[in-house]
């Protein structure tokens, strides 16, 4: 297989599993760049400038509540999730380990 | 920062005006802390060379800026054709362009029925329409197929230097200041020159005996003073004399007296003139009656768009950049 074709794929799996670790993430408050430095840590890079935007878009779907504040003598927006977004977040993550047996299943068939 | 400051500016001439300042200050939060997590790193200040890399990274303006427009928006045919980095430049020029042709079909058309006699029918008429939307489209389907390749062969020391904000006034306010010089004095001198307003049928204000209702001068002199009251507004606004919000609160107070005597007038209309003639005085009246009510009606919604502007900008909790 091609290297573009992979990475598109790569791509749209990932970018599914998005939402979900930057809601996972932000159960604590987090301004961007930690907020990527904490995805990134966990095992999971993302650009910022896709992350950025996505935060914007979540807010605005009510999932995540925002506030300029000042830390170490600069405006900072942070970010964390909202009561809406942690229903979502849960159900997400139901949806998400039904998916992965799911998967484990069939990939465990597959091998056999 | 200078490099910085560049790579902002970029990206804000590409964001919609009412998030610009907000996601601005929140993409130099999160670079500069990126700048100096490196510079903490590497244990010295960064280079010229570290800095652009750095921005590369974080990508094109022009994609950065379309990630923040209507992330969802695209147009696709079975194959997606615009992606949505480029779908909102596309659907600006289309609209320009649709524009412009509506513009210049609307005097070809006219000029054609009075010169010709000729019937155009609609589907000529818009021929060019498809066309235009088909070279368009394509145009930027290339544009798409290509972006990576274009967008991502830029260099950040190329952007143009910031610009520095000027501190005299701007093409825009010295416009406004203009027009509303120019129509404060319509309306002050019409009294004395009534042809400022009806033209050569000023001849006739005699012989129609028109009679203003008593309370007219408490009205006019009432319209009058806001206007001059708009006039030294603008005219500190043009000086720079009164920062944006302190301007805005007062254009808001002026837009609310205006709101206020617009709605005394239609209240106590549409018999606003007499005449010898009913039918003049009934067209006089009317016509009055509903421009009242459109001013009224205009000033209404700029009121709303200005109340938003002031609650949006209070909670951003944002300096006024120059961007």
């Amino acid at each position: 297989m091609n290297e573009s074709p992979l990475e598109n794929l790569k791509l749209e799996l990932r970018r599914g599993c998005l939402v979900l670790a930057v809601l996972a993430q932000l159960r604590r408050e987090h301004y961007g760049y930690t907020l990527r430095k904490a995805l990134a840590d966990g095992g999971l890079e993302i650009e910022e400038s896709t992350l950025y935007p996505l935060l914007r878009r979540l807010e605005t779907q009510g999932l995540l509540s925002s506030e300029w504040r000042e830390e170490d003598k600069r405006n900072k927006r942070f970010y964390v999730i909202s009561r809406e977004g942690k229903q979502v977040l849960k159900q997400l993550l139901e949806e998400w380990r039904s998916l992965d047996g799911s998967l484990e299943n069939i990939v465990r068939e597959v091998r056999v | 920062m200078n490099l910085l400051d560049r790579y902002l500016q970029a990206i804000a001439r590409l964001l919609p005006k009412e998030r610009r300042a907000d996601i601005i200050e929140e993409l130099r939060v999160n670079l500069l802390a990126q700048m100096e997590d490196r510079e903490e790193a590497v244990g010295r200040p960064l280079t010229r060379a570290e800095q652009a890399e750095i921005l590369k990274r974080h990508g094109n303006p022009t994609m950065v800026a379309g990630r923040y427009r209507e992330p969802n928006l695209g147009f696709s045919f079975g194959i997606q054709i615009v992606g949505p980095e480029l779908f909102p430049i596309y659907r600006n020029v289309l609209a320009l362009i649709f524009g412009i042709t509506a513009c210049i079909l609307a005097v070809v058309t006219v000029t054609l029925a009075h010169t010709t006699h000729e019937t155009v029918t609609l589907i000529r008429l818009l021929t060019p329409l498809p066309i235009q939307f088909a070279v368009t489209t394509l145009i930027f389907f290339l544009i798409d197929r290509g972006k990576d390749h274009v967008l991502n062969r830029w260099d950040p020391d190329e952007l143009p230097e910031v610009k520095v904000p000027d501190e005299g006034p701007t093409k825009k306010n010295i416009f406004r200041f203009t027009g509303l010089f120019i129509g404060t004095a319509w309306v002050a001198l019409t009294p004395h020159w009534p042809y400022l307003m009806l033209g050569p049928g000023a001849l006739y204000l005699p012989a129609l005996q028109l009679q203003f209702w008593p309370q007219y001068r408490f009205f006019y002199r009432a319209i009058v003073a806001l206007l001059y009251a708009g006039l030294v507004l603008e005219f500190c606004v043009m000086n720079r004399w009164l920062t944006r919000p302190r301007a805005r609160v007062g254009e808001l107070v002026l837009r609310a007296l205006g709101i206020a005597v617009g709605a005394a007038l239609l209240v106590h209309g549409p018999n606003y003139v007499t005449s010898l003639y009913k039918d003049v005085a009934d067209w006089a009246n009317q016509t009055f009656y509903v421009c009242v009510a459109v001013a009224v009606a205009i000033h209404l919604w700029n009121a709303t768009m200005e109340i938003r502007a002031l609650i949006r900008d209070r909670h951003q909790m944002l300096p006024a950049r120059q961007y």
